[in-house]
């Protein structure tokens, strides 16, 4: 698996290089072409003819072995290019127009295939070596030859740039397919890492149909051993709390949401993040999360009411003395309904007495977390008749309290 | 809970049908301790289960839905159209699949979490033999999601709760029992399990008109090929 991103790289680097070699050799080749070209015309100023085919045959072969070789590059072809370019450019001087050609592809194929300093530096060596054997050559002391020398210079001038110049896209290529071919890594690595996400609910999943159901067989007659008299009670109750102490475990694995997934924006699971938040009370209470559906909401909402449910459930857990809690979640085109029941001891409610004994407090939270979704809190208990806490959040009005809110400075 | 076995009638007789031998082993046993019901066959899969249905006319299938090759909600489909007077009880390890609403809409008379204890168990068989539903509070609460959205769709075909109904139906979702739910609207426990019974014929109807419409419309789709 993990050759494939390193395979997709290596095909983002070559594609832009590879190219720039086809862009290479077709210039070559239509310079060769137009080596033919010169040699058969009568242009005036041409080499003798076997100088001319001698070039000829060297431009076709080495232009040949290039291509052959495509879309690498072989240093022992590119110092042959050099070598022929440097011996036409020096014998063919005192005819530029025919002899300049050759020079120029090395120069090219030395810029495209080594980058900027390479192309600099086979300009370089071969201008040098024109103004060279101008010099060699010997300055006529008149318009003309100066005329010479400056044409000569231009050339070498030309050269040099056109070598730096190819050289330089050829680098630029090289580092921006470089660049691609990270991106490219970088999104085959979310790819994979949204596989894996899939793969573990997947996982999860499975976890839930088999060993899931295994241990709680194990739990289950675990306890019911440990009521018969002749086995070691305790011992295998003991037992069965591991295995449900596991099964718990692997419950709230299953049922976490995968908040890294989801930009606060998103729409998100009210059941989902119910359940998962009565994980954490199932050590001292039995809590049952129903629903009617998944209840998608906007994640704040989702939020806020998930802390309003845990304040709920502590506080059921801390004074209700209850051992059963029922989290309902009711949803209808008007809005959605949450209902926290408990089956303990019940209280009075009476509002101002509450305050007055500071125990107002948590209620009070819960009911601003609500009110802060538009919502409204209601409760409804008496001595010995247990809890009921139903929390009611329209639809859609949350939202609008959140964006007037946003107006206030 | 466990009720005397005061009932003289010959015990329930029932098919087990779950992948895992192991928990078939222990279904068993549960029932085979408490007397009031035999074992009459088990199946590994829905296809042998609806064979094994067919071969032994069991009074109940306890059928989990979890298994491999068909999904079980097919065999409760075929089994309660082949045979109205077997009731089917879902066996689930959890409470929040789909599932368990589709066995329940395909003919399945209620279920229970595999995490109920061998009393629950042998006491909900005894329940759904005597032909009353055995409603959870998550499984009330997604029959009422069902209905609300059968209600959202408009469709005349399709049968509608009663208010007293969707209040019963709240009433389970939020955990109460049928006594308590009886106290607090001052009715009797049989008019509790009178709409609880006429709510999951209404879901059973509803399963079946959902399913001659598409039939329906898949024949007419053909032809017109």
């Amino acid at each position: 698996m993990s050759s494939a991103p390193a395979g997709d790289r290596a095909a983002a680097l070559a594609s832009g290089p590879q190219m720039l070699a086809t862009g290479v050799l077709v210039i070559r080749w239509a310079l060769v072409v137009w080596i033919g070209v010169l040699s058969l015309s009568g242009a005036p100023n041409l080499p003798p003819v076997p100088l001319r085919v001698g070039v000829l045959l060297l431009a076709v072969a080495l232009t040949a072995a290039h291509t052959a070789r495509r879309p690498a590059w072989s240093p022992p072809w590119l110092l042959a290019d050099l070598a022929v370019g440097l011996a036409v450019a020096v014998t063919g001087i005192r005819y530029p127009s025919f002899a300049s050609v050759f020079p120029a592809m090395t120069v090219l194929h030395w810029g495209a295939a080594r980058g900027m300093g390479a192309g600099l530096i086979a300009g370089g060596v071969i201008g040098t070596a024109l103004i060279s054997a101008r010099l060699w050559t010997g300055l006529l002391p008149d318009a003309t030859g100066l005329g010479l020398m400056v044409r000569t210079a231009a050339d070498a001038v030309n050269l040099v740039l056109a070598g730096a110049g190819i050289g330089f896209v050829a680098t630029l290529l090289r580092r921006s397919a470089a660049d691609l071919a990270d991106a490219q890594a970088a999104e085959v690595a979310a790819r994979e890492r949204a596989a894996r996400l899939t793969e573990r609910e997947s996982l999860g999943r499975q976890i839930h149909d088999s060993v899931l159901q295994v241990l709680t067989l194990v739990n289950k007659r675990g306890r019911e051993l440990a009521a018969q008299q002749q086995v070691p009670g305790p011992e295998v109750a003991r037992l069965a709390d591991l295995a449900a102490a596991q099964e718990r475990t692997l419950r709230s694995l299953i049922l976490r949401p995968p908040d890294e997934l989801h930009g606060d924006d998103r729409m998100t699971s009210l059941r989902t993040a119910l359940e998962s938040a009565s994980q954490q009370f199932a050590s001292d209470l039995d809590v049952q999360v129903t629903a009617v559906g998944e209840s998608l909401l906007p994640a704040q909402h989702v939020q806020q009411l998930r802390a309003a449910v845990e304040q709920a459930l502590h506080n059921v857990v801390q004074h209700a003395a209850a051992r059963h809690a029922w989290v309902f979640v009711d949803d209808d085109d008007t809005g959605v309904t949450v209902t926290i029941r408990d089956d303990g001891r019940g209280f009075v409610y009476d509002e101002p007495r509450l305050r007055a004994d500071g125990k107002y407090g948590l209620l009070r939270s819960i009911v601003g977390r609500v009110a802060d979704l538009g919502g409204t809190a209601r409760v409804d208990t008496a001595p010995g008749r247990g809890t009921e806490l139903e929390l009611r959040v329209p639809r859609g009005a949350g939202d609008h309290d959140n964006s007037a809110r946003q107006e206030e400075p | 809970m466990s009720e005397p076995a005061r009932r003289t009638a010959a015990p329930v007789r029932v098919l087990v049908v779950d992948d895992h031998p192991m928990w078939r082993d222990g279904v068993r046993a549960d029932l085979e301790a408490d007397g009031r019901s035999r074992v009459v066959g088990e199946a590994a899969d829905a296809k042998e289960a609806v064979a094994a249905a067919l071969r032994e006319r069991p009074d109940l299938v306890l059928i989990d839905l979890n298994m491999p090759g068909l999904p079980g909600t097919t065999a409760i489909r075929q089994i309660s159209e082949a045979l109205p007077e077997t009731r089917l009880l879902v066996l689930s390890a959890s409470a929040a699949e789909p599932d368990v609403l589709e066995a329940v809409k395909a003919g399945a008379s209620g279920y229970l979490l595999k995490s109920a204890t061998g009393a629950e168990l042998t006491d909900a068989v005894q329940q759904v033999a005597r032909g009353e539903p055995v409603f959870s509070a998550s499984l009330a609460a997604l029959v009422l999601g069902e209905f609300r959205r059968v209600a959202a769709g408009g469709d005349e075909g399709e049968q509608q709760l009663t208010d007293r109904e969707t209040e019963v139906l709240k009433l389970v979702a939020r955990g109460y029992a049928y006594k308590e739910i009886a106290d607090r609207l001052v009715i009797s426990i049989r008019t509790v399990q009178n709409h609880v019974q006429s709510i999951l014929r209404k879901l059973q109807l509803n399963g079946r008109y959902e399913l001659m419409r598409y039939a329906i419309h898949r024949g007419l789709d053909r032809e017109e090929d």
